[in-house]
């Protein structure tokens, strides 16, 4: 015989809730990746003709990115399921696009090498391994993937309901990056030779997605600032400081900061098909535009200074609509940019007053000019430079007499520029929309010992993420170059930044280093990565000059 | 405590009173080496040092006399003292590095036993406030227990039931159920630290016992010698470096995208150098005559596929881009008339004709002109390309021919000149480069860095997804009842912990439970 025991009573438990830990929580991710599968599928049996490109797909993620990020943010200010739902199903339909987006372009690249061996009539079993053709070959394939592994990462920690908020910060940086993507151009170019290994999609897709996790890590460290009650004033004066750096350091050499010395913004010249040349065209009024947001923006920081440090509380209501202003000049700075780029119908040498619809290159850029293409023509530097002055700007004059009809404007000259300028852009928005009622969003927030423990969990994936980066990456430097370190910028960026991770990992048991210091590793160990992915890309010179 | 560890708001602990006398200089300078923070700040200033090596151009990098002239002559003493245009090799790099690991190894050594007590003296009870105070806990009331025993069992099935493996203790009359999963991972972040100061050694036998250099090679040529390139600042020389055995180049293939574009990289899908390694310290018997002879080795080197030899790897490492033909195809036709026949010879290689004229492919020009190549063409294009031959007719001596394409000859009239009683023309060719550049490397340190990764690839997965969950039960009878208190931590995903703990509390209480009457 025996006798049933009665459910117990539950004293004191805390609220138990299963749904959060159930399979069917991570449905939206389920759905976004059978879906970019399926529409790969269809992308490769209807073929490019009857589909869309990866380019749009890329441009629907970028805005489902956008709109999922707007109704997050609306359900923190005012929290509506509705608002989190249409905010979960974009996040959801923007990874799909985002996902469907890369693997579309696996498909153009193997299309893109089976018309040349066909045309050159080699048979099937000559082709090369369809592993050649993962899009993992430049800057934009990495970009598309960086932005997937961001997205995939924010959809996955949204299986915790209370989590879902920060795809409000997350998600507009995944955009940042696709808008990146955007400028850098989305050619389908030949794979090098050396790329041509198995390790490439091993280390580049690691590297893509300890990328996307690491931006994950950085929102939650802004959250948890934000949540740890750093005022927003500190986080305008930090993004106020980023943005003027942005504009004294674009449109010329790296040094030579014209925007804030000459007050004209001048962007890169692309010989047909797409050469660019190291000669920078004026467009006109943008200069002006970026000088005033730059003053504005020191407005900013001076004013939230005097309420920081001296309590000024008219300085903090000043700093806010100053704020403001600064971030119409900013935006004012970036249509009036791009607008030009788009409608300027010539590049020329001007004399007097400037025609309609042209971009003016100044004769002071001929020396520069000249040395630079003397020297990427294989011309032994003391040599170049000892060539007088006048017979270099002669030469220079004379090459862009001959070629300047050809030349054209593009925004994929400077992506790195513009994508700054629409970072810093983004960083002046989220101070304003932090400081709408901060106290309403900290309350909104979850409890900070979470976002902490969210912040550790995305931070030690990183740092493992960033080990197996170094590590693939040294294999397959050693099966390539014969050497599985050569402090290449690249290599040494990621290093860089798995240190720093690993201080972020390290200084949360050292007392009085956890909490806030915590965070504040976590971002600068993202911005190293930020570096890592575009800087040394861009600025250094290296072995990784692909990506 | 491990030395990665989620941080838990800490409890103040009130400070124990000090000694009077003051610690050692040894005691403090090791309590410092030991300390994380100084850990930390190591960390960062290693950080800063590869950080300055990104920004400043490092001599062994191309383009780095470009960037040198451009620097001011202050910019180039300054950096230059401070040891920035090599920084990676500057004594104070080496000294970060060498503190760091010491830095690793003390703090791990003053951490490893707090860990280890983890595993060796567990913690089995505990008393029920302290379980309250827990990261995850709570109370629960049974009302119909048979007896104390059911409860036991009916906890301790929960904690079985979800992988914790469970240890039932009595005290003082209370009973209590203690369960862990994951002990192992307390001790995972030292066999990091093991991982990375294996990799650290490795580097070390490396950097001061491994040798790189290069070998460049056309088809027939051979070296024993490999050349090192010696940088001090904006001066390069050469070094040689011999090497044990002899390589012998018998053949480069540069395998094309398309076959009529230059032989450009982004044409290219491989680049294969077959050599022969002739090896004077390895003895074989040769089977035919009987005889001892050095040991010959066929190899095959091509992109991302290195060759080992006895502690050498040899890679493909670049390519000289004059264009040469690896194999041609000549149309020979009789001068006295008659049927035309396609022959083709191999780079360095010959053949006989039907009346036994020994022809021989001495030599290939890919941009042709009289006087020599054409100092204009492009590097890798071939505009105007032509096959210098060696024709020996039998019984008469040899003679220099050439042959050109067909279009080439209707331009030339010099081309269309029978020699040896044929024309020759070139009607077709296999494009390959001038000659390949092998890059040599010996590296006593590579498979230690290996064993390293692995290692570090292994205890990194054993650290992050894995965490030491510890739950604890307290079973009291209460007025005819039974109360059972539950609390637990772990060291790290504390977020999935709680969804453990919350799991484990409903399979307590979750389903009917039957007790069998004695």
């Amino acid at each position: 015989m025996s006798e049933v025991m009665k459910q117990p009573a539950v004293v004191g438990a805390p609220e138990i809730n299963l749904k959060s830990a159930s399979l069917s929580s991570y449905l939206p991710a389920a759905i976004a990746f059978a879906g970019a599968g399926a529409l790969t599928f269809l992308r490769w049996k209807v073929g490019p003709e009857h589909f869309s490109s990866d380019g749009a797909l890329m441009m629907l993620a970028l805005a489902a990115y956008l709109i999922a990020a707007v109704f997050y943010l609306m359900n923190l200010y005012a929290p509506s399921p509705l608002f989190e739902k249409i905010g979960l199903g974009s996040a959801t339909i923007g990874v799909m696009m985002n996902l469907a987006s890369w693997l579309t372009r696996w498909v153009a690249y193997r299309e893109h090498d089976v018309a040349i061996w066909i045309q050159q009539g080699k048979p099937q079993a000559e082709w090369p391994w369809l592993f050649r053709n993962i899009p993992f070959s430049n800057l934009y394939d990495l970009s598309l993937a960086f932005a997937f592994g961001a997205g995939a990462t924010t959809l996955l920690i949204a299986h915790r309901k209370n989590f879902r908020f920060l795809g409000a910060v997350s998600l507009p940086l995944a955009a940042l990056v696709l808008t990146l993507a955007r400028f850098i151009g989305d050619d389908i170019l030949g794979l090098q030779p050396v790329l041509d290994s198995y390790w490439r999609p091993i280390h580049v897709g690691i590297a893509s997605l300890s990328y996307g996790i690491a931006l994950v890590c950085f929102a939650s460290a802004v959250v948890f600032l934000l949540k740890d009650g750093v005022k927003t004033e500190a986080m305008a004066v930090w993004s106020s400081i980023f943005a003027i750096a942005v504009i004294a350091t674009i449109g010329g050499p790296l040094g030579s900061f014209p925007v804030i010395t000459t007050g004209t913004y001048s962007v890169l010249t692309f010989l047909p098909p797409r050469a660019p040349l190291p000669l920078r065209a004026d467009l006109p009024y943008v200069g002006w535009i970026l000088i005033a947001a730059a003053l504005l923006l020191a407005g900013v920081v001076a004013l939230f200074y005097m309420y920081l440090f001296k309590g000024d509380e008219r300085a903090k209501r000043l700093g806010h609509h100053v704020l403001k202003a600064a971030l119409v000049a900013q935006a004012l700075a970036i249509v009036v940019l791009v607008w030009q780029v788009k409608t300027i119908k010539q590049v020329a040498v001007c004399e007097g007053a400037r025609p309609a619809e042209t971009a003016c290159i100044g004769t002071d850029k001929f020396y520069g000019f000249w040395k630079e293409m003397a020297l990427r023509e294989g011309g032994n530097p003391a040599q170049v430079a000892a060539v007088p002055h006048e017979d270099a700007e002669k030469r220079a004059a004379q090459y862009v007499s001959q070629n300047q009809g050809e030349m054209f404007l593009s925004l994929n000259a400077n992506p790195v520029e513009l994508a700054a300028l629409i970072t810093a852009f983004a960083g002046t928005l989220f101070a304003i929309i932090f400081s709408f009622n901060p106290e309403k969003l900290r309350a909104a927030l979850p409890d900070k010992e979470k976002i902490d423990s969210l912040m550790y969990k995305t931070g030690g994936i990183t740092f493992a993420g960033l080990a197996l980066l170094l590590m693939t990456g040294a294999v397959w430097a050693n099966e390539s170059w014969g050497h599985y370190w050569q402090w290449d910028s690249k290599e040494t960026g990621a290093f860089v930044a798995f240190l720093t991770y690993g201080g972020f990992l390290h200084i949360r048991i050292s007392r009085g280093w956890t909490g806030r210091s915590s965070a504040y590793f976590a971002i600068i160990a993202f911005l190293l990565i930020v570096f890592t992915y575009l800087g040394v890309s861009y600025l250094l010179p290296g072995m990784h000059s692909y990506a | 405590m491990s030395a990665i560890e989620e941080t838990k708001p800490q409890v103040a602990v009130p400070k124990a009173p000090t000694a009077s006398a003051a610690p050692s200089v040894v005691t403090r300078a090791l309590n410092l080496l030991s300390s994380v923070r100084f850990g930390v700040t190591l960390l960062v200033m290693l950080a800063i040092a590869c950080m300055i090596g990104m920004l400043i151009v490092q001599q062994n990098v191309e383009g780095f006399d470009k960037y040198f002239a451009d620097l001011t002559p202050a910019q180039k003493f300054l950096y230059g003292k401070l040891g920035f245009f090599d920084i990676y090799h500057a004594w104070y790099f080496d000294l970060i590095l060498l503190v760091l690991s010491l830095n690793i190894v003390l703090a791990s050594i003053d951490r490893f036993p707090s860990a280890w007590t983890y595993i060796r003296k567990k913690k089995l009870d505990a008393s029920a406030h302290w379980l309250r105070g827990q990261e995850q806990s709570a109370s629960l009331r049974f009302e119909h227990a048979a007896s104390r025993d059911a409860v036991v069992e009916r906890v301790s099935a929960a904690f079985a039931g979800n992988r914790f493996k469970a240890k039932v203790t009595e005290k003082n009359g209370k009973t209590f159920v203690f369960g862990e999963r994951g002990t192992w991972n307390r001790l995972g972040a030292y066999a990091v630290h093991v991982a990375l100061l294996t990799i650290f050694s490795g580097a070390f036998l490396t950097a001061e016992f491994g040798h790189t250099g290069s070998m460049g090679l056309e088809p027939g040529q051979t070296s024993s010698e490999m050349t090192e390139t010696v940088f001090d600042v904006d001066q390069v020389s050469q070094a040689t470096y011999q090497l044990p055995f002899k390589i012998e180049c018998t053949d480069i293939e540069q395998k094309l995208i398309r076959k009529e574009g230059a032989i450009t990289s982004d044409n290219t899908l491989d680049w294969l150098t077959r050599i022969s390694i002739t090896d004077p310290e390895i003895k074989v018997k040769d089977p035919k005559t009987g005889q001892t002879k050095a040991l010959v080795t066929e190899a095959l080197v091509h992109l991302n596929a290195p060759y080992d030899y006895r502690g050498y790897r040899l890679f493909q490492a670049s390519f000289i881009a004059n264009g040469n033909a690896r194999s041609i195809t000549l149309r020979v036709t009789p001068q006295q008339g008659g049927q035309s026949q396609d022959i083709t010879i191999p780079r360095n290689g010959k053949t006989r004709l039907a009346d036994g004229t020994l022809v021989e492919y001495k030599d290939f020009s890919a941009n042709f002109t009289v006087g020599g190549n054409n100092p204009d063409a492009e590097e890798g294009t071939y505009t105007n390309p032509a096959a210098t031959l060696s024709v020996t007719p039998p019984g008469a001596t040899p003679q220099k021919a050439f042959a050109f394409t067909p279009e080439m000859a209707e331009r030339a009239p010099f081309a269309k000149q029978p020699v040896a009683g044929y024309t020759w023309r070139l009607v077709d060719f296999e494009k390959a480069p001038k000659a390949h550049v092998l890059s040599i490397q010996k590296d006593p340190g590579s498979a230690i860095v290996y064993i390293g990764f692995t290692l570090l690839g292994l205890t990194l997965g054993a650290v992050f997804f894995f965490s030491h969950d510890r739950i604890w039960a307290l079973i009291e009878e209460k007025e005819g009842a039974f109360d059972v208190v539950l609390g637990g931590n772990t060291n790290r995903n504390h977020l999935g912990f709680g969804d453990r703990f919350k799991k484990l509390v409903v399979a307590i209480g979750g389903e009917p439970f039957e007790v069998k009457k004695a």
